[in-house]
């Protein structure tokens, strides 16, 4: 831990300039959804820019707990139980999506649980106005 | 600790006020039991829930009898009871109640919070909790949360009615009527939930904190009782499963106050209202999956704090050391983090792919194993101990087998197939109260009558605790094992005249195993029967508890089971800031019957007489005593 | 009693307390936004609409994110100077910190208000698939003149009493009948009553009537001279509607039925001891699904608790003499047929439905669905946005500026294409099948000629708002440009909402995570503004523990940053 005073100095002109480098980095994720030299994949908004922008962003939110929450030098019980946390949080997104894109179909389950079928409208199925 | 904050230590030994020593204390044995007094009453409420209920599906043409209807008041007998008799709308709503009540205000409050605050700090050798304003925040906010979800009885709409699970669509559209949707008692349900995960986040965080901050002197990880194991496991289940649902929470709480569509599908129609007024794309598997997220680890939540009890009373009453410690610690970890990653076997009927379910299927039969190594160890550490049978230990004894059936039935759900067939019907609704009731809650019994002597000074009356033993016993399973039956035979779990209407059917409805749910029904009786008898032996209980604590046996010794683990080693009852000296902890927790001790206990805190100046409380766990 | 280890860390874990704490809490922070991420992804990828790309403007989300990083900085700034035991420069920063969060919240609260107050409405109408196109824009002001709903011109006007937004439903009503069992009237009696003012009367068409259970069990009196009674008055013909008198029929109504209920449960108790004495107790139910006998006994049994019966009547008529126009929200009326139209709570109101057209200054137009549609179900997309109401109407004037204004917008695709086809790409949905409102207002600049917006577009002066536009600083800006003016027929409205949670799911989660993470700003910000006013004392005392403190704080300040950083790219820009 940055717990003595020199050590604290020093860290205040990395932090600034952690700063900066999220700065920086928030205008490049702004440039590639705007700039249309910076578009990557086809025109407009696809799955190329939306892994750029989630990568910008894990990078600064990695800027973030490494420097600003130094986790760079943190104790052992810490990582154990913050990494506990992300672990679970990807359980729970992974395997929710997962769940979604089985690999074996059936039903009508690709649109809206199976609910939903665009050959019959699901409304007024009573026959009242 | 400063040298400053040591000037103002005498400030804490001023006499406090009685609203401050008993209602906002921050006293953490106080507020166990604080904890404890509301579960119980909690508990009592869902059990009365359950007796209405368990009346309609056994006569369902009969008006409730007086000894259950007296306490509804005349206007809301009117609007919820048809001449008497328990309507389906009503049974619903006691249903999602008795669910709620049970699972988030009941058994995890006096489990977790109740034992966990009593025992907790006492056996790691802390003054007290970590963090002692927000124990007392976390107690109050579950109190505001219980009560908010129980005051909606009384609300025009009568409380929640969508199972304790809450599935949208149901949940979202029931109670669409009521213009101010904060007074509709579905709505009401959503925010008590979330005043309940509040709380129980921050209790999370506070225990998890006390474990590894506040252990005494010597008390390494693996000198650590297996109950504060079982209980730093569930604080790490609570922290990280319950915020999910804490989201699905808030998502269906804007679902019915914004009219937003998280939960609700396109489509939707109502006979009343026609084409609802929802944008739609909605998902209710969503719900589910973070419903369940929850949902799953936290049986655990319910299970955990009674293994952890059970555990403590058997190597005490067995006189020899638990046995495998050390495969338990690993199996109540292993099974802590599996608990994360089974949840969809409540969902194998909604139409997920067949290899995301075989994926949950595997998971959830894995975590059979380290149940089964917490359950046989315990099993075997009966072998060959000269087991004294006090009341704490009679109701440890019947915790074993009777998890054991519940843990069992358990095992056709997880397969996907048996599943189809079984989902819900009676037999999961037997399965689970097999776990819970005589399960769990027979654990915690064997809790109360274990620490009642360390609580009070006083022994509970041995007579009054075996009146409320066996009747309690047999009637558990003349209440839940027909229901194992009656699923089989296909009982759908939310008839709320008991299936009735086959009897007419007769032979029609015959199943793959040649029964019919007709041939069935008048199991319905007895175990209504068995409900009622049930309640009438839990009064017992309840007198013991009150006139224990007045004329009870005095204990002689501060340690009256002669134990190891350190709660005994403070003044009977413990007072503020807990122990009288300077703790330290020397060994093991299960020491019994040490052959080179003259007693048949070695206390942790005991200092070793033999070779004083090497023996030292060091910080690496001490191999030769962990493993005896 | 001295809880250890609140200052100092613990040697083996080298940590105190509050910071085992405040990671662990995080550490729940981080499964709770993993849930609401999780639905985020799930509501996403499984939309059966098209999902609004990019549909925010990204200036306030950037202004934030620049906020919330400096904020970071200061914060950490702010417990370095602790460090160095500085109070001075501490406060400084703390203070910048705390400016931050100020401003965050107040950009948050504009964006949040240009969305309430931004309306969208999907057509309903004529055409081949489900989609029949969304107009958005600004719902403009109406009034009621000589029964019919008229639009105020006068933007002075708008929050003069009487006035409400041209999206409400009018019914001329002319009886109200109130459902006695469902008591919770009052959120639309208190409506009703406002809007009738002192020139409607709303009186009880009857005497509200119920005999009194006394005299019933005294005897001797037969039903029409109990009610007759003066005692079994509860409320006069005439009263006027009033929440206190429909509470008093209320009341006596559930202290009738109470009454009632309770004597057939007697009666009922009664008939179950008699047949178990009969029958014994075998299989008693089957006595109350088949037999006879038993059918019998309930037939005598309602002879003779028949007399004995309050029997209130459950509903209570009130007349509006003259007929009141009710100025209902849609959503107030769930279903309505030609005599009868049932408010959400029941009451139903006796009348009809006045011709109500929405009016609205349309800002964008959005066939996305339509098209989406249309492709699921094998049909051109043009072919299915030709037919829509949108495109096919005339107005008051005889013209349909949303016509003119799609001629345009063709023209402006024609020139994307050929511009994007030279660098091999193709047009994105949203450039297909929406005007946005900065091509709305650039259309209507160029008199809405096609010609002259294909020039235009091709000389790249076609009115373009870029990320700086101050005017559209939180969406289409109804104060400075004037928009097509539309009047949507009641028929052809279907589902319409203010770009609230409740418009779609992208709205709905962009409203719950970034709410939930207002909160979180709002909670840090209490906490760290605690510090910094109430701090000096314990600084005084023991600065360590204070640097403490500030450190916990700014670690969930941090966090809280964390956050913003993947909402800010996932709300805004995907």
């Amino acid at each position: 831990m940055a717990d003595s005073i020199e050590e604290v100095k020093k860290a205040k002109k990395l932090y600034m300039f952690i700063g900066l480098l999220l700065f920086f980095f928030t205008v490049i994720t702004v440039m590639v959804a705007s700039v249309e030299w910076l578009d990557f994949g086809g025109h407009g908004f696809d799955g190329v820019d939306a892994t750029i922008g989630l990568i910008i962003a894990a990078f600064k939110a990695s800027l973030v707990m490494f420097i600003f929450m130094h986790l760079n030098h943190e104790r052992p019980l810490i990582y154990f139980l913050y990494g506990l946390g992300l672990v679970m949080a990807f359980f729970c997104i992974w395997l929710i999506g997962w769940s979604k894109s089985d690999p074996i179909q059936y039903g009508n389950s690709n649109r809206a649980d199976g609910f939903y079928n665009p050959d019959k409208p699901a409304t007024n199925v009573h026959g009242h106005d | 600790m400063s040298a400053d904050s040591h000037d103002h230590h005498d400030d804490h030994h001023h006499v406090l006020p009685f609203w401050k020593k008993y209602l906002f204390s921050t006293d953490h044995k106080t507020i166990g039991i604080q904890y404890g007094l509301a579960a119980g009453a909690f508990l009592l409420f869902g059990f009365f829930l359950m007796i209405v209920m368990r009346w309609s599906i056994a006569y369902p043409h009969e008006p409730l009898p007086g000894y259950l209807s007296w306490i509804f008041t005349d206007g809301w007998k009117a609007r919820w009871l048809d001449d008497g008799m328990v309507t389906g709308e009503t049974y619903n709503m006691f249903g999602a109640m008795h669910g709620t009540i049970m699972v988030f205000l009941g058994v995890v409050p006096l489990g977790f919070a109740a034992f966990g605050n009593y025992v907790t700090p006492l056996q790691i050798g802390a003054p007290d909790m970590a963090f002692p304003r927000l124990n007392m925040a976390s107690f109050w906010v579950y109190l505001a949360g219980g009560i908010v979800m129980c005051m909606s009885f009384f609300m025009e709409s009568g409380a929640a009615k969508s199972g304790w699970t809450n599935y949208s669509p149901l949940a979202g559209y029931a109670d669409r009527q009521i213009v101010n949707q904060f007074l509709a008692g579905q709505t009401q349900w959503l925010i008590g939930l979330v005043l309940l995960i509040t709380s129980s986040l921050l209790g999370a965080v506070n225990f998890i904190t006390t474990i590894i901050q506040l252990r005494a002197k010597g008390l390494t990880w693996m000198r650590l009782p297996f109950f504060v194991w079982a209980m730093l496991v569930t604080g790490f289940l609570l922290l990280l499963a319950f915020p999910p649902l804490e989201a699905a929470g808030i998502m269906q709480l804007m679902d019915r106050v914004t009219g937003s569509s998280f939960f609700m599908p396109s489509g939707l129609f109502s006979k009343e209202d026609g084409v609802l007024d929802i944008s739609g794309s909605g998902s209710p598997l969503l719900f589910q999956h973070l419903f369940w997220f929850l949902g799953h680890p936290e049986v655990y939540v319910l299970l955990l704090p009674a293994i952890a009890c059970v555990a403590e009373i058997i190597p005490c009453n067995t006189r020899k050391p638990l046995w495998g410690y050390k495969p338990m610690v690993w199996a109540v970890i292993v099974l802590g983090f599996l608990s994360f990653i089974v949840w969809a076997h409540h969902m194998y009927l909604t139409g997920m792919g067949p290899v995301i379910s075989t994926f949950f299927q595997t998971t959830t039969v894995l975590i059979s194993v380290p149940s089964v190594i917490l359950l046989t160890s315990m099993i075997i550490s009966l072998w060959g101990g000269s087991i004294r049978f006090t009341m704490p230990m009679i109701w440890a004894a019947a915790f074993l087998p009777m998890f054991g059936i519940g843990g069992l039935t358990g095992l056709p759900l997880a397969f996907n197939l048996a599943d189809l067939h079984l989902h819900d019907t009676y037999y999961v609704i037997g399965h689970f109260h097999y776990v819970v009731a005589p399960g769990i809650l027979f654990g915690l019994f064997a809790g109360v009558y274990h620490w009642y002597p360390k609580m009070t000074g006083r022994f509970m009356d041995n007579f009054l605790g075996h009146l409320h033993f066996w009747p309690s016993l047999i009637c558990m399973n003349l209440l839940f094992f027909p229901m194992l039956t009656q699923g089989m035979a296909g009982f759908h779990r939310r008839w709320y005249n008991g299936g009735e209407g086959y009897i007419e059917k007769g032979a029609e409805g015959v199943n793959v195993f040649g029964i019919t749910v007709a041939e069935q029904i008048s199991l319905n009786e007895v175990m209504t029967g068995a409900a009622i008898a049930l309640a009438i032996f839990q009064l017992p209980f309840l007198i013991n508890m009150f006139v224990s604590y007045f004329w009870g046996k005095k204990v002689t010794s501060d340690n009256p089971w002669d134990a190891t683990t350190l709660e005994w080693a403070t003044p009977t009852p413990p007072g503020h800031g807990n122990f009288t000296f300077d703790i330290a902890v020397y060994r093991g927790p299960y020491e019994y019957s040490r052959p080179d001790h003259d007693e048949d206990f070695f206390p942790q805190w005991e200092e070793p007489k033999r070779s004083a100046p090497t023996e030292e409380p060091s910080e690496k766990p001490d191999k030769e005593t962990t493993e005896a | 009693m001295e809880i250890p280890f609140v200052v100092n860390a613990r040697k083996d874990t080298g940590l105190f307390n509050s910071k085992v704490g405040i990671w662990l809490f995080l550490a729940s922070e981080v499964t709770l936004f993993g849930g609401l991420f999780s639905g985020y992804l799930f509501l996403r990828l499984y939309a059966d609409y098209p999902w609004p790309e990019r549909a925010l403007p990204v200036l306030p989300g950037l202004i934030n994110t620049f906020v919330l990083i400096g904020s970071s900085v200061t914060v950490v700034f702010a417990w370095a100077a602790l460090k160095m035991r500085e109070w001075r420069k501490f406060q400084i920063y703390m203070g910048i910190t705390l400016a931050c969060a100020a401003i965050f919240m107040v950009l948050k609260g504009i964006e949040y208000n240009a969305k309430f107050h931004h309306q969208a409405v999907q057509i309903e109408g004529p055409g081949p698939v489900q989609g029949k196109g969304i107009l958005e824009g600004h719902v403009h002001y109406a009034e009621i003149v000589d029964g019919k709903l008229t639009e105020v011109k006068d933007k002075d006007r708008y929050h003069d009493e009487g006035v409400f937004p041209a999206n409400r439903i009018l019914i001329k009503a002319s009886e109200l009948t109130f459902v006695l069992k469902r008591p919770a009237h009052e959120a639309y009696v208190r409506e009703i009553l406002k809007q009738a003012g002192d020139d409607h009367e709303i009186t009880l068409v009857e005497d509200y009537r119920v005999p009194n259970e006394d005299e019933l069990h005294a005897g001797g009196k037969n039903r029409t001279q109990l009610l007759e009674s003066e005692k079994a008055l509860v409320a006069k013909s005439g009263s006027e509607l009033s929440i206190d008198v429909l509470e008093d029929m209320e009341d006596a109504f559930l202290d009738a039925r109470a009454h009632d209920k309770d004597i057939r449960t007697d009666f009922l108790a009664a008939s179950w001891d008699w047949i178990r004495d009969e029958k014994g107790d075998d299989d008693l139910a089957t006595y109350v699904v088949e037999k006879d006998i038993w059918k019998e006994r309930r037939k005598e049994d309602a002879e003779k608790f028949g007399p004995l019966m309050l029997s209130a009547p459950g509903e209570v008529t009130f007349k509006v003499d003259p007929p009141l126009i009710l100025v209902m929200k849609p959503g107030d009326i769930p279903k309505s047929s030609k005599e009868q139209i049932k408010l959400r709570d029941d009451t139903v109101v006796k009348g009809e439905v006045l011709p109500s057209p929405m009016i609205m200054g349309v800002d964008a137009i959005d066939f996305r669905h339509t098209a989406m549609r249309a492709e699921a179900e094998g049909i051109d997309p043009s072919k299915a946005i030709e037919q829509s109401w949108i495109l096919t109407h005339t107005d008051s004037h005889g013209g349909n500026d949303l016509k003119k204004a799609w001629d345009c917008h063709m023209a402006w695709l024609r020139f994307q294409t050929e511009r994007l086809e030279k660098k091999g790409r193709v047009p994105t949905d949203n450039d297909k099948y929406r005007v946005n409102w900065d091509e709305m207002i650039a259309y209507q600049k160029l008199d809405f000629i096609p010609d002259d917006v294909y020039k235009a577009a091709s000389e790249d002066t076609l009115y373009h708002a870029g990320l700086f536009e101050l005017k559209g600083f939180a969406g289409a800006n109804h104060k400075e440009f004037d928009f097509p003016h539309v009047e949507i027929p009641r028929k052809n409205v279907g589902f319409e909402s203010t770009f609230t949670p409740k418009w779609n799911t992208y709205y709905a989660i962009y409203f719950t995570i970034t709410g939930l993470h207002g909160l979180h700003v709002i909670g840090g910000a209490l906490v760290l503004g605690y510090y910094l006013f109430f701090g000096r004392k314990m600084y005084d005392s023991n600065p360590e523990w204070l640097a403490n403190r500030v450190e916990i704080g700014g670690l969930f300040w941090h966090f809280v940053d964390l956050v913003w950083i993947f909402l800010f790219p996932i709300l805004y820009l995907m």
